[in-house]
């Protein structure tokens, strides 16, 4: 028995002649919540679905809660709650039907848990499965993922086609089983959707860690996307252009009003602080994504 | 046996349907026996035709109620429905629930590959078995009103050799399925299991060679007239050791592989 809920040592996963994984190594701790991100088609899900023996592994090794996925077989799966990334669910049977169901596969499951989790996700359990929006699915999934409390929650995009109360009830539910002391696993290709719930981040680009570290360290890298509309002013562009951690300025001015678009890597405190002094229409900073840019960063550090 | 039972749960509408063709195909052949193979309408017939189109067809064994309901049922329109229908669930189980996606979360719970294609399986074989009862008892009701004068136990033979004929084709598809993974491998195999049977089977009567026919799971399960001399062991144990066998190879290769995945 390891103290580590996942240990992955040079994960190697290619499907003919497309390589999904080179080389992962990876080590998530019990008790912690870890994101995984990476942009889409990184490998995020082909690690996760390997921990759960959807897949196998074309080298190294991987062990979740001490045991080999393989050979810890349905045993070692009712100890995980698993929310696959593309969830698909089909059938005539109703929400509360199929999660009974899957109940029975993984339980025990504690009385009234499922009707407890599906109030709180807001997700009717009388409706037919086959019928559910995409909300509503991932929503059945998140509570099939936590209805029998498992050690390991491996969660594959949990937050995607959420919207935000109901993202926040998810972190909360994260936060809950962390205190509890269960080990969260989960991926995003946005950062800022598991920010408020990861103690530790790894960036996954091509199939590798480019890189590990606390929320604050690898915060340090990432860039936003800002646009604004600012009445004309003299002195704008200047003050513009004298920002630090700033790229990709542009400016339209036209009618006393000035459109402007940049990039700002870090923290926004000085633009908005610099743009406090000018007359602001509009405002917006975008959730910082992990775009190619970004992974650029990483990936020159990495070497 | 939760696969098992959820299964059959989310199959009620398909079964029902099942059953009221398999009931009509009954309803539209058995009570004309007394007017057409009873009549001696069929001797006309039979001058009327080359003995090897008699024999193709079954024509030659109409005069008799056993002889009857085989040429139309046991060995023609039953195990048709049969055979597809089979197929069908055996085709849907693995490889239709792993391309629609949904077998990923089923996977990722507390079940084995093995469990999966048994309860597969198993599913598959029960309704099958309901399916073979509704036709024999149907047929059996029937066994008065048309004349039929069938012998009990040789229903029943006929029953199980009908029956296992069909599971075999459905196992087939189970095959494919957990080997592939595509629904097409898995109805493909299923369906080159069944037709080739009865091609195998047609061609070798044709052509009177013993030898080919013995080949095919066809012969097994009719070759020695199940529904007039009863019970051939021989030819069921045939059948259930090659249902077996591919049921095997298909958890064997499922235990192994990877889900086709998105």
């Amino acid at each position: 028995m390891t103290s580590a809920a996942i240990v992955a040592e040079g994960l190697v996963k290619r499907y003919g002649a497309a390589t999904a994984l080179r080389g992962l190594d990876l080590e998530v701790g019990r008790g912690e919540v870890f994101g995984l991100i990476g942009p889409n088609g990184a490998g995020k899900t082909t690690a996760m679905r390997i921990m759960l023996d959807i897949v196998r592994p074309t080298a190294g090794t991987v062990r979740v809660l001490g045991d080999d996925p393989r050979e810890g077989g349905a045993a070692l799966r009712r100890r995980v709650g698993y929310l696959p990334g593309e969830l698909r669910l089909e059938g005539r049977a109703r929400v509360g039907e199929l999660l009974e169901h899957l109940a029975r596969l993984s339980g025990p499951v504690a009385p009234g848990a499922i009707e407890r989790l599906a109030e709180r996700l807001g997700l009717d359990l009388g409706r037919r499965v086959g019928s559910l929006s995409k909300g509503n699915k991932q929503k059945l999934g998140l509570v099939q993922a936590f209805m029998h409390e498992p050690e390991l929650l491996i969660l594959d995009e949990p937050t995607s086609g959420l919207d935000p109360l109901v993202q926040q009830e998810f972190i909360a539910l994260v936060r809950e089983a962390k205190e509890s002391g269960r080990t969260v696993f989960l991926s995003s290709h946005v950062l800022g959707e598991i920010e408020q719930a990861a103690d530790r981040v790894g960036i996954l680009d091509r199939g590798e860690l480019v890189r590990v570290g606390t929320l604050d360290e690898v915060r340090v890298g990432r860039q936003r996307h800002v646009r604004a509309t600012v009445g004309s002013a003299p002195g704008l562009r200047d003050a513009l252009a004298a920002l630090e951690r700033t790229r990709d300025l542009r400016i339209d001015e036209r009618d006393g009003e000035a459109r402007l678009s940049l990039v700002v890597e870090g923290d926004v405190d000085h633009l908005v602080k610099a743009l406090s002094r000018f007359e602001v229409r509009d405002l917006l900073i975008e959730e910082p994504e992990l775009t190619d840019a970004v992974i650029g960063y990483y990936r020159g550090e990495a070497k | 046996m939760n696969l098992f039972r959820r299964e059959l749960r989310e199959g009620r509408a398909g079964l029902l349907g099942w059953s009221a063709g398999i009931a009509a195909t009954v309803l539209m052949y058995v009570p004309f026996y007394p007017s057409v193979g009873g009549s001696g309408m069929m001797s006309a017939y039979l001058e009327a035709f080359s003995p090897e189109v008699s024999r193709l067809f079954g024509l030659d064994r109409m005069a008799s109620g056993a002889g009857y309901v085989q040429a139309t049922y046991f060995g023609l329109l039953g195990f048709l429905l049969l055979a597809i229908a089979a197929i069908t669930w055996g085709a849907r189980s693995i490889a239709g629930a792993e391309a629609a996606g949904t077998l990923e979360l089923t996977l990722a719970h507390g079940v084995t590959r093995w469990q999966v294609v048994t309860e597969s399986a198993l599913a598959m074989l029960s309704r099958l078995a309901v399916l073979c009862a509704v036709g024999s008892v149907l047929i059996w009701a029937l066994d008065g009103p048309a004349r039929l004068a069938l012998e009990p136990v040789n229903l029943v033979a006929a029953t199980v050799a009908l029956f296992l004929l069909t599971a075999l084709a459905g196992a087939a598809a189970i095959c494919g399925g957990a080997v592939s993974g595509r629904p097409a491998v898995a109805t493909g195999l299923g369906a080159a299991v069944a037709v080739g049977a009865y091609v195998l089977d047609a061609v070798a009567d044709l052509t009177a060679a013993r030898w080919l026919a013995r080949l095919s799971p066809y012969d097994w399960a009719f070759g020695r007239d199940p529904i007039t001399t009863g019970f051939d062991a021989g030819g069921l144990a045939l059948l259930a050791a090659a249902v077996a066998a591919l049921l095997l190879l298909g958890g064997w290769r499922f235990a192994r592989r990877d889900l086709m995945v998105g």
